[in-house]
């Protein structure tokens, strides 16, 4: 009955009992709202301002607070020695190329096979439909031990084709591809057929156009799927130039170097797919909303 | 089908078109099919066949029937793994579950900055294991004047170990788990509550609800079956959890973070046990494949709340 009356004293209790709405107290609510999204976000946002300020510190090989948030003289010596020291520039070069050919490789296939299994009628669809369902609910770790044993046999350990090969198609990426075909009225296929197109012209000129949205949305989700990934690449290269980035980070991080290094290191790793996510932050929360899964 | 009924010519007749009908579509699908049967039709089949051998793929290669299986019985650092990983488990989603819901109610809000709020708190999410383990790596030092000890010694709390303790290695990285992830959830719960009808909002109110009560009564009852989904995610990602652990604790400290996972990399790459590493990742994929179902079962993910 108490949570009814209208005055009662400012403790931290009744604060709180008003912001979980026993009491109605709009402006205060707001207040406790806003205090709330900025701790979350100082905790969010705090760890990578630090690691760019320790980054550009000279000679820091302890990270102690408190610290000076801008580093005083700014150095990018940090930088120089992670480059001399590590094949960093190799392994950046590594990522951006996976990435690269695994993203374009992705939505292309993604794309042909999505509109083969929205529109087409074929001996073997539902069958085949099913068997991707099947392997996307396999969990992916349990499949890494395979998946190296046959890269060796094959004599592909430390190559390009195996870090590419298992991201240039998309079970993901079929189904969402696929989703979007359906979303097309079929008329479009009517007319483009009357006009004299064959399926593959309807595919590309006449459709696709409609679905460039969609692709992007799929492209960036691949793009830091495959950059993010670390335990397929890290067990498919064993020689220190095949890394990509996050496991020759990795292999940084584990040779317990100074921390203006290290910090110089996570700055590398971070800044590719922070550019991608301010370009594309509207795709990517799209993407996982519409979705719901990871690309 | 209505074909059966036809005479055996036309029969004949109608397959044929059936099969040229079909062969222009598959050009669009065999770049598909050739990944999906060399990267994982094939290993997933011949895992199988490598779990009934001891092997290190060099020169070593024996036939041991369940040998593979019946070592499972007595390797009690995949007792310790196995229990390590369902800790994780616990350690790690309902936190996250809660987390990020809370979040997601907090930026729901109609108010100024609230996608701001959203993108900032998406950003550990889209950043790679790597860069976490780097600057953590720092920020968990157990040395007093390292940033969490430095924090926790301004409230008054004695300097931790962290990564060092046994007992705190397992949790210190399922907070680096939530805290990486809960930006993720947030945005899979927020399209679940924007997609909850204004006028039930607006009946709770005429009966008087508001605030927590409203989301008691009206928000949660129909945030189920994303709920459901969240748990299954969520728990599928904790059992096969690896990047933090390997760069972070090398699943030390005295084997405290060897988790299911880490023990199948181990046994395959410290120590060349193929075989036995398959016939773990067969272990590994009834496990995730059993609790995933239990908790579609028991958490009724499709059923239909409106």
């Amino acid at each position: 009955m108490s949570s009814l009356r209208p005055q009662a004293q400012r403790s931290p209790l009744t604060l709180l009992r008003v912001w979980i709405g026993f009491q109605p107290n709009q402006g205060l609510r707001t207040v406790i709202t806003y205090l709330l999204m900025g701790v979350l976000a100082v905790s969010t946002v705090g760890p990578f301002i630090i690691m760019l300020s320790v980054s550009l510190t000279q000679n820091i090989r302890f990270l102690l607070f408190p610290i000076d948030l801008i580093p005083n003289p700014i150095t990018l010596e940090n930088f120089q020695l992670l480059f001399a020291r590590t094949l960093a520039l190799r392994w950046t070069y590594n990522s951006f190329y996976v990435a690269a050919v695994s993203t374009l490789g992705g939505v292309f296939t993604s794309t042909m096979a999505g509109y083969a299994f929205a529109r087409g009628d074929f001996i073997g669809r539902n069958v085949l439909f099913y068997m991707f369902v099947g392997i996307l609910i396999m969990p992916e770790t349990a499949l890494i031990i395979p998946q190296y044993i046959m890269l060796s046999d094959l004599g592909l350990v430390n190559s390009y084709t195996a870090l590419i090969g298992p991201w240039f198609a998309s079970i993901f990426g079929t189904f969402l591809m696929r989703q979007q075909f359906l979303s097309i009225p079929r008329d479009y296929d009517d007319a483009a057929l009357i006009d004299g197109a064959n399926i593959f012209d309807t595919w590309l000129r006449v459709l696709m156009p409609q679905l460039v949205p969609a692709m992007v949305t799929l492209g960036i989700l691949r793009f830091m799927g495959n950059w993010n990934s670390f335990l397929y690449p890290l067990i498919v290269t064993t020689k220190a130039e095949m890394r990509t980035l996050p496991v020759g980070l990795g292999t940084v991080a584990r040779s317990g170097g100074d921390a203006g290094l290290d910090m110089a290191g996570a700055v590398l790793g971070f800044v590719p797919t922070f550019v991608v996510f301010l370009l594309g932050q509207r795709y990517i929360i799209q993407g996982v909303s519409l979705s719901g899964l990871k690309g | 089908m209505s074909s059966a009924t036809l005479p055996p010519v036309a029969q004949r007749r109608a397959l044929t078109k059936r099969i040229l009908k079909s062969l222009p579509w598959y050009p669009f699908i065999v770049l598909n099919l050739v990944v999906f049967v060399v990267f994982n039709l094939w290993p997933w089949l011949s895992m199988f066949q490598t779990a009934t051998f001891k092997t290190d793929l060099l020169s070593h290669r024996e036939f041991v029937g369940l040998d593979n299986f019946v070592k499972m019985a007595g390797d009690e650092l995949l007792h310790l793994a196995l229990k390590n990983t369902f800790l994780f488990a616990l350690l790690y989603v309902p936190p996250l579950v809660v987390v990020s819901l809370l979040v997601a109610i907090l930026v729901n809000q109609k108010l100024r900055g609230m996608k701001f709020f959203r993108s900032v708190y998406f950003l550990p999410n889209v950043t790679n294991i790597a860069v976490l383990a780097l600057v953590f790596r720092r920020f968990l030092s157990p040395r007093d004047d390292a940033p969490f000890n430095y924090l926790l010694g301004l409230v008054g709390i004695p300097a931790q170990r962290f990564l060092l303790d046994i007992h705190q290695a397992l949790a210190s990285i399922a907070g680096l788990g939530v805290w990486q992830s809960f930006g993720f959830f947030m945005v899979i719960w927020l399209a679940a509550l924007q997609a909850i009808p204004q006028p039930l909002y607006d009946a709770g109110r005429v009966d008087g609800a508001y605030g927590w009560r409203l989301h008691r009564h009206v928000t949660i009852p129909l945030l189920r079956p994303t709920a459901a989904f969240v748990v299954v995610i969520t728990t599928i990602g904790a059992l096969q959890e690896f990047g933090a652990i390997f760069i972070l604790t090398g699943g030390g400290p005295v084997n405290a973070t060897t988790t299911a996972v880490y023990h199948i990399y181990s046994q395959a790459f410290n120590f060349t046990r193929f075989g036995y590493a398959s016939a773990l990742s067969i272990l590994l994929f009834l496990i995730i494949l059993i609790i995933a179902y239990v908790q579609n079962r028991y958490l009724k993910f499709d059923e239909e709340v409106y």
